[in-house]
């Protein structure tokens, strides 16, 4: 039995899906989700085989939701934006569905499904759809340790700092720990707006006050906060080329 | 290429200003001399030297003239500044002959000296001849520009046009709408067959507005009704519409789908964003022949995709300084999660 879980913002969308799945013998619906929020509970709540996720939604896109993830259902995108096709590849979705839904289409897609869900070694979903997303990021979405999510713009961004494999952002004051590593969240943020100036150090240049002279080719990031961050030498190098 | 050959002309012009003025101070002058009993060549020789002080002092007046436009400088300072170089211009040339006719043959001194006070009139006369040339001649230049103006507007409105249409309708929404003819087809096939009616009703109505030039504001409500109506099976509980236009204001004309693509915006990046939804809420009034339209909605501050407003913003924006040549003002502000457009377009 392949338990699936419908995300779509729209409600005649879901009513197709959930006509579609019901249809399948082979298949149950466990939740239907309105919003990517509802949609990463959900998965959380009851570990499916198969999310069918729509990408356009308020809040939480599609590929975020994927980020925010910690299971790995087959997943399979349902959008009416065929740009998004190529990229539900690269996240390594099973397959994509065009809207309006063909039921053609959505039982060979299907097939497909059972198939996956039945070989149980799924890949670890997660990281894949972070380093593949859409450059440069528009906003980081973060989920706490209570399973509260975050979506925090990168213009409110100040700077990124690594902790061990996870990274903590810094916005506002505050430290939001995210589990990625540092190196593909530099790949991901604009490289106009954002440095890494140092191994462990990633900061919004807005934010830079000065940088200061600390001892013979080492120098310390002030930023309009207080903050001080190091800058290794080949950072202020990048730093240099930027400003 | 037209520029230039203007240019040369102006040039060609000037050299015209400057030989009229000289050849009608030298002819009266000389001919004033010459009633007085000299001799026709001497009165002649007399003459010229003056005259062409005076057509060279006629032709740069010309730059006196565009600083003093006719149509924005005040008529007290064009009076003032023209008689007081009159009196001045008029003077040098006295001040000339004075000089010269002595230089020119001590003996016939007596029978060269003409009545200065008729030559005074005579200069101003002349001078003030030039000033009404030189106006003219800045009043075509004047109007030729604003020729220029109202073809660049309708040159502007055309390639707008142009991409208003190629930009009319979003396509995932026509996607999107099918899809939910699809979903109604099972368990609402009546509701299914309006939606599909309602739909081919909307771009039946889109082809025929986007065909005129101008339509009333009343007729653009009714389209943008058609398309808030069709969302509204899409989006349920979330879309909520609160549209109030004026009696007045409803018989303005107005570009066709000036407001169709702002309300998509309005839907796809405002009330689309949120979790719960939204109202949009539209306003046209008409007060002191101004046509006023407010489109109100909630947007996420956060939202990720904001590409596609600025260009649908631009286009609102080009057509209507197109149509209104200028006049019309289109203001897009966002604060506090309320996204607001405001249009304003003299009648």
């Amino acid at each position: 039995m392949i338990r699936a879980v419908i995300v779509d913002d729209e409600l005649p969308a879901r009513e197709l899906l959930r006509e579609f799945l019901t249809a399948d013998e082979d298949c149950e619906i466990v939740a239907e989700c309105a919003n990517g929020f509802e949609a990463v509970k959900a998965v959380a709540q009851h570990d499916p085989d198969l999310l069918l996720l729509d990408i356009q939604m308020p809040k939480l896109d599609g590929f975020e939701v994927l980020e925010l993830l910690d299971r790995s259902p087959v997943v399979v995108f349902v959008t009416a934006h065929d740009e998004h096709a190529l990229r539900a590849f690269e996240v390594h979705a099973l397959d994509y569905l065009l809207k309006p839904l063909s039921q053609e289409r959505f039982r060979q897609v299907m097939e497909r499904v059972k198939r996956a869900a039945g070989l149980h070694d799924r890949q670890p979903l997660a990281g894949l759809a972070t380093s593949l997303r859409a450059r440069p990021l528009q906003r980081v979405v973060v989920r706490g340790d209570d399973g509260a999510i975050q979506v925090v713009p990168v213009s409110r961004l100040d700077y990124v700092e690594a902790a061990d494999d996870a990274i903590r952002i810094a916005t506002g004051g505050v430290k939001l720990r995210k589990q990625q590593p540092i190196g593909e969240l530099a790949l991901q943020l604009d490289p106009d707006r954002f440095v890494r100036i140092h191994r462990a150090y990633i900061v919004n240049i807005e934010r830079i006050e000065k940088i200061e002279l600390y001892a013979k080719d080492s120098r310390v990031a002030i930023l309009r906060d207080g903050t001080r961050l190091p800058v290794s030498r080949s950072g202020y190098q990048r730093l240099r080329e930027l400003l | 290429m037209a520029t230039t050959q203007r240019t040369l002309s102006r040039g060609a012009l000037a050299l015209y200003a400057v030989g009229a003025v000289t050849a009608t101070a030298t002819a009266s002058s000389a001919f004033f001399l010459w009633a007085r009993g000299a001799a026709a060549g001497l009165s002649i020789a007399a003459a010229l030297p003056p005259s062409l002080l005076l057509g060279i002092i006629a032709l740069a007046s010309r730059f006196l003239c565009s600083t003093l436009p006719l149509r924005s400088a005040s008529r007290m300072s064009i009076a003032v500044a023209h008689a007081g170089s009159a009196a001045a211009a008029s003077g040098l040339w006295v001040l000339t002959w004075k000089s010269w006719v002595p230089e020119l043959n001590r003996q016939a001194a007596a029978n060269l000296s003409p009545d200065y006070s008729v030559l005074f009139g005579l200069g101003v006369l002349l001078y003030m001849a030039a000033v009404a040339v030189h106006y003219l001649f800045l009043e075509i230049d004047a109007l030729r520009e604003a020729e220029d103006e109202v073809l660049r507007y309708r040159v502007l409105a055309r390639e707008a046009e142009l991409r208003a249409f190629k930009a009319q309708v979003d396509p995932h929404f026509l996607f999107n709408s099918l899809n939910a003819v699809a979903s109604m087809c099972g368990s609402r096939p009546l509701e299914a067959r309006e939606m599909a009616q309602r739909l081919a009703d909307f771009f039946r109505l889109i082809l025929r507005l986007g065909a005129l030039e101008r339509i009333t504001l009343g007729e653009e409500i009714d389209l943008v009704n058609r398309y808030l109506a069709i969302e509204k099976v899409r989006f349920g509980d979330r879309l909520t519409t609160h549209i109030s236009v004026d009696e007045a204001a409803s018989g303005c004309m107005v570009p066709p789908l000036l407001l169709q693509p702002l309300v998509e915006n309005a839907v796809r990046h405002g009330v689309a964003s949120m979790v719960e939804g939204g109202t949009i809420d539209i306003v046209a009034t008409l007060e002191n022949h101004m046509l006023r339209i407010v489109i109100d909605n909630p947007a996420d501050p956060d939202r990720a995709d904001a590409r596609g407003e600025g260009v649908g913003l631009e286009n609102a924006r080009g057509r209507l300084s197109a149509v209104s040549e200028g006049q019309a003002i289109l203001q897009a502000r966002e604060d506090e999660g309320q996204f607001r457009v405001v249009i304003e377009l003299p009648r």
